[in-house]
């Protein structure tokens, strides 16, 4: 018995041995297993990893493109009489004339590409049923060490307050005439070095020296590609701002000046020239005339019930054109006169905030393209003064969507020196209101 | 005739003008700076508890954030915890004709975060500023261990991410330098990694220690504390800021004046900040 009962304990503890033997066995195996499927994951992951990598920087490559437009479509009513009764617009022995319209006034779509730190690309077209233009095309250089200087190059906004005023912020529906005539289109092609002494030095100085061409959106598009003379017309502009936060009040002020010519082109008309003071001149091809002014700007916020602004302007100087031919490579369609003219304008704007969701918008401005002349003097149309008042109300249904609606009721001096037509001796009605939904992303 | 009904339509404009200026808010809706997310949420649980009628609505996102949500009517008051930058007041002057108004309502010490078994615990600030520049990238350089150094920062909407580089880094962030959304996962990185360093509100340093910081190599160091924030002794200190579109008004105005009293100052201590009085 002892025997059998010694025998079953040794063969139980071979079984229990075997068994502890197979449980190690399992264990390694699954240790084993267990390192070699972590090694693997480990091996995905590290995988994953760097293509996640890979797709961070051509993501990050995405980030540094912004895509930005705006859309402005508008219903147009004309109050507009010519002298002998006939209502509306672009009336003539072809076509009815027009009271009222639907109108796109702007599609605009901004792309901005920021290559490297201080590097950045822009570029805006504007597309209209018939055609598509070019807005804004530069590349901005930003000096990286004192985030002070930045140079532009291409084509870019006038160094001027309410050219460089965003025409998607505008309050308006439009710029005043004088902005009209002297910078038209806004845009111009050359290079502008800008300092602005706040960000680095916290001294709210800003300052701008443009060099242009001085031609652009004069004349036919196709003239505008390159220079049309050799000679380049420069603009300065400095801003200084007060900042009274106390008081609620902001005020930014200024001066600019500009400082071109105007190149009688081979093939102009050399007849009918005429100076600023009225006496008679025959240019020769290659004469330059002066195109020089001075101006001031003042704008002031003021946070009274909850925000208002009054931004004024005033600009006086020499104006130069080369007449009403069209076909001119330097031909100004607001300035169709041909010769010298001093001219002095001004607006003055009021914006108040109603609530969060509304403005209000005064503006009255004057633009005088001869001050030597005026009454009964003036025997041209191109000479005529001119005294707007412009009301206008907008509504910001969101962050993207504005819905403005304007009236403008512009009053042109009389004169008995013009004897027919719609300024004899009479204020032409060239009323207009305008409602417009702006949609941006 | 005309004239009588010119005058008609002026009155009504002037009083719809007048009218609909004083419009009174029922809801305060706040946003911005994460750094300040603990704090604002505090503040406005407390003044909720004492004025039962008033709803205020906090969220984060970061001071960039917050600031374009002021810019875009989306929020009434925007925490930042950096000035705004000159762009954004001329969108609020475009939008809003203002200005807007800035409140400094605490102070921060901007903590330098390491992990705990780091042998590293005390830099300079240009130390600092080198690492995250990304000149500095292993350990050994400033007396640490042989070991590469992973950097961990915050995305660029982030106040702190804009002070940290305008103050510290003085240039651009390394492109090594990981981005996390907020600064408790910044914390929660570095705790889980030896050879990390990441930045933030002293208020969030739990389970990582404050990299004490001297201003030159000839400077002591300082820990980021009570003591050595106020008396500016710790280098990197900062202002938090409210900022808002135009004066405030009714519930507004009275959320603010609370925020500014020694009661709504005395919140700011109690969840790590410093106040500004």
């Amino acid at each position: 018995m002892k025997k059998i009962t010694v025998a079953f304990l040794v063969l139980g503890a071979f079984m229990a041995k075997a068994q502890n033997v197979q449980n190690d066995t399992i264990k390694t195996n699954s240790i084993e297993a267990l390192k070699e499927s972590v090694d693997a994951h480990s091996m995905k992951f590290e995988g994953l990893e760097e293509r996640l990598a890979t797709s961070d920087a051509d993501l990050g490559k995405l980030t540094k493109i912004k895509v930005s437009g705006y859309i402005q479509a508008q219903y147009d009513m004309y109050d507009t009489w010519t002298f002998d009764g006939v209502h509306g617009i672009n009336g003539s022995s072809t076509s009815a004339p027009v009271t009222n319209s639907f109108f796109l006034r702007r599609a605009r779509i901004k792309f901005a590409y920021e290559a490297l730190d201080g590097v950045k690309f822009v570029l805006q077209p504007d597309f209209a049923f018939d055609k598509v233009s070019l807005k804004d095309a530069y590349v901005v250089l930003n000096d990286r060490w004192t985030k002070t200087f930045s140079l532009y190059l291409g084509q870019f906004d006038r160094p001027n307050y309410e050219v460089e005023y965003s025409s998607g912020s505008m309050e308006m529906l439009e710029r005043t005439k004088m902005a009209g005539i002297l910078y038209p289109g806004e845009k111009e092609l050359g290079a502008k070095l800008e300092a602005n002494f706040d960000t680095k030095y916290n001294f709210p100085l800003k300052l701008q020296l443009a060099v242009m061409n001085g031609n652009f959106n004069l004349g036919t598009t196709a003239n505008q590609t390159k220079d049309v003379d050799n000679t380049k017309d420069v603009m300065a502009r400095a801003v200084y701002s007060v900042k009274l936060p106390n008081a609620g009040l902001g005020i930014d002020f200024g001066g600019h000046g500009y400082f071109g010519k105007t190149e009688v082109m081979p093939g102009t008309t050399l007849t009918g020239f005429t100076k600023a003071d009225g006496t008679a001149f025959t240019p020769v091809v290659g004469d330059k005339l002066d195109k020089t002014w001075l101006g001031a700007e003042m704008q002031i916020y003021y946070d009274f019930l909850g925000g208002m602004a009054l931004k004024a302007e005033y600009i006086s100087g020499t104006m130069s054109g080369v007449g009403s031919t069209s076909t001119y490579v330097n031909y100004n369609s607001g300035f169709k006169v041909a010769g010298l003219r001093d001219f002095s304008g001004y607006y003055a704007t009021l914006i108040k905030n109603i609530g969060t969701k509304n403005q209000f918008i005064a503006r009255y401005d004057e633009f005088d393209p001869n001050t030597k002349l005026s009454g009964n003097a003036v025997t041209s149309a191109n000479d005529l003064k001119y005294n707007t008042l412009t009301l206008s109300w907008q509504y910001f249904y969101d962050d993207n969507i504005k819905i403005v609606a304007g009236y403008s009721l512009p009053v042109n001096e009389k004169t008995t020196g013009i004897t027919s037509g719609d300024f004899a001796n009479r204020d032409k009605t060239d009323n207009q209101f305008s409602i417009r939904i702006q949609a941006k992303f | 005739m005309k004239t009588t009904k010119f005058k008609i339509a002026a009155a009504l404009a002037l009083v719809m003008v007048i009218g609909l200026s004083f419009t009174t808010l029922n809801k305060i809706t706040v946003k911005g700076s994460d750094t300040m997310v603990i704090l604002s949420q505090k503040w406005a649980e407390v003044y909720m508890q004492k004025n039962p009628g008033a709803t205020i609505q906090v969220t984060g996102g970061g001071s960039g954030v917050g600031i374009a949500a002021l810019i875009n009517g989306s929020t009434d008051i925007a925490n930042s915890s950096r000035p705004m930058k000159a762009a954004e007041v001329d969108k609020l002057k475009q939008r809003y004709n203002t200005l807007g108004i800035e409140i400094p309502c605490a102070k921060d010490g901007l903590s330098v975060y390491l992990n705990k078994a780091n042998g590293v615990s005390e830099l300079t600030v240009r130390q600092i500023g080198d690492i995250f520049a990304g000149k500095i990238t292993n350990w050994k350089q400033v007396g640490g261990v042989d070991a590469g150094i992973r950097l961990y920062g915050r995305e660029s909407s982030s106040g702190t991410f804009v002070f940290f580089k305008d103050n510290v880094v003085k240039g651009d962030y390394s492109p090594s330098c990981q981005t996390l959304p907020g600064t408790a996962a910044i914390v929660n990185a570095v705790k889980k990694d030896k050879f990390a360093i990441g930045y933030g509100g002293a208020a969030y340093a739990e389970g990582v220690k404050d990299c004490k910081v001297k201003k030159d190599d000839k400077s002591p160091a300082y820990a980021p504390n009570a003591e050595t924030i106020k008396s500016k002794q710790y280098p990197i200190t900062r202002y938090l800021y409210m900022y808002l579109k135009s004066r405030p008004t009714g519930e507004t105005k009275q959320f603010i004046d609370w925020i500014l009293s020694p009661e709504g100052q005395k919140v700011i201590v109690s969840v790590g900040y410093y106040p500004v009085k």
